[in-house]
């Protein structure tokens, strides 16, 4: 999980262009204040790409922190 | 702010606390002229609500599914460039004939009326210029109005000689701008604007929303050409790179607005963009974010 929260927060760091996010697993986007509905479906996209997985509609919505978000991209890689 | 305002703001931030950052956003745009517009049209919408045994909490539920069907769309978007519907068919399928979407689709985008600055900055721009036409209006149309808002400002700007009428090919919209509008000098029509015949023709022609639901919006332009009188003036709203469940026909940026009204043989008279974010330009650019167009045009 830990290589995988490096991998997330530097994906963060670049879609909402602040070099100083630093993400943990209780992370929300009360945290980060770049972190709103427009940029939550570009980092979406951003880490579908990086990850070459696709999440479903419902897992989009469902996230509440990131180790969630985590869980969701552990889950998609064992998958495939 | 009203309490009624307040009490969505914080059932949306309860539920969806990244959606209820971009809210808080907009509001802190919001000026008294938009509490003197959201105060008495909220009042008839919780009368309507309670009329439906509904609630404020049903209504909030309704807007989030929405939001919820919206991220759906604008990710697809994101990922293939497209809508991902491109016939009315398909969207008539998926939405207009499935009244349990279509019943959350409208309180959702009711009230996203008050909730998007966008919103609310293109309906002023309205009725800001809505005088300049009182004199040369005679009869006065209005195409897919939704929850009514526009012709309720329209009803009280123009003469009370004037004659209003509202169409929708959707029974269930006409029923929605029915309940928002009880004046008896509307005529409420359920017709395609196709089957209107070349004497219909309307001296003031009102559709916001509409040209990105069609298949083909040059040949509706062209057909609201044909019912316009000389003089007359329509004015348009529809957005660029706006993902939703039944949006059909993608503008990647104004221009390619501006270049359909052109080919259709409008002139623009006056025009204004309305962002959906507080982004700059190349920002915007950059993201595809969507922004609303709106315009008054004349024939050329």
């Amino acid at each position: 999980m830990k290589e995988l929260l490096a991998q997330v927060n530097e994906i963060f760091i670049d879609v909402l262009d602040n070099e100083d996010i630093v993400l943990s697993e209780t992370t929300s986007a009360n945290d980060v204040d770049e972190w709103d509905s427009l940029s939550h479906i570009q980092l979406i996209v951003a880490i579908e790409r990086h990850f070459k997985i696709r999440f479903t509609s419902k897992e989009i919505q469902s996230w509440n922190n990131i180790g969630e978000m985590l869980t969701s991209i552990q889950d998609k890689l064992n998958q495939n | 702010m009203t309490s009624e305002i307040e009490y969505i703001l914080s059932k949306i931030e309860t539920d969806s606390p990244i959606h209820a950052k971009k809210l808080k956003k907009n509001f802190a745009f919001f000026d008294e002229p938009y509490y003197d517009f959201t105060t008495p049209f909220l009042k008839k919408y919780l009368a309507l609500l309670a009329s439906e045994n509904k609630t404020l909490d049903f209504a909030v539920a309704c807007y989030l599914n929405m939001i919820a069907d919206m991220n759906s769309e604008t990710v697809a978007f994101f990922r293939t460039g497209k809508y991902s519907s491109t016939t009315f068919s398909e969207v008539n399928e998926r939405v207009y004939a499935n009244p349990e979407i279509m019943e959350y689709y409208m309180h959702g985008l009711l009230l996203s009326q008050f909730l998007w600055k966008h919103h609310y900055d293109s309906f002023r721009f309205f009725y800001e210029n809505l005088p300049k036409y009182v004199d040369n209006t005679q009869n006065y149309l209005e195409i897919g109005a939704g929850h009514g808002l526009y012709l309720n400002k329209a009803l009280s700007v123009f003469d009370e000689k004037t004659p209003f009428t509202v169409v929708d090919i959707s029974q269930t919209s006409i029923d929605l701008a029915r309940k928002f509008n009880t004046n008896n000098k509307v005529a409420f029509v359920v017709k395609d604007i196709f089957d209107f015949g070349d004497s219909d023709t309307f001296d003031f022609i009102c559709m916001g929303e509409v040209l990105e639901h069609v298949e083909e919006p040059l040949k509706l332009l062209q057909k609201l050409r044909k019912m316009l009188t000389s003089g007359g003036t329509l004015f348009l709203t529809t957005p660029t790179n706006a993902p939703a469940i039944d949006h059909l026909y993608l503008f990647n940026n104004v221009q390619e607005i501006r270049d359909l009204i052109t080919e259709a043989g409008f002139s623009i008279e006056s025009e204004m963009e309305f962002p959906s974010e507080q982004a700059s330009p190349e920002k915007i650019e950059k993201y595809k974010i969507a922004v609303l167009y709106g315009a008054f045009l004349k024939v050329k």
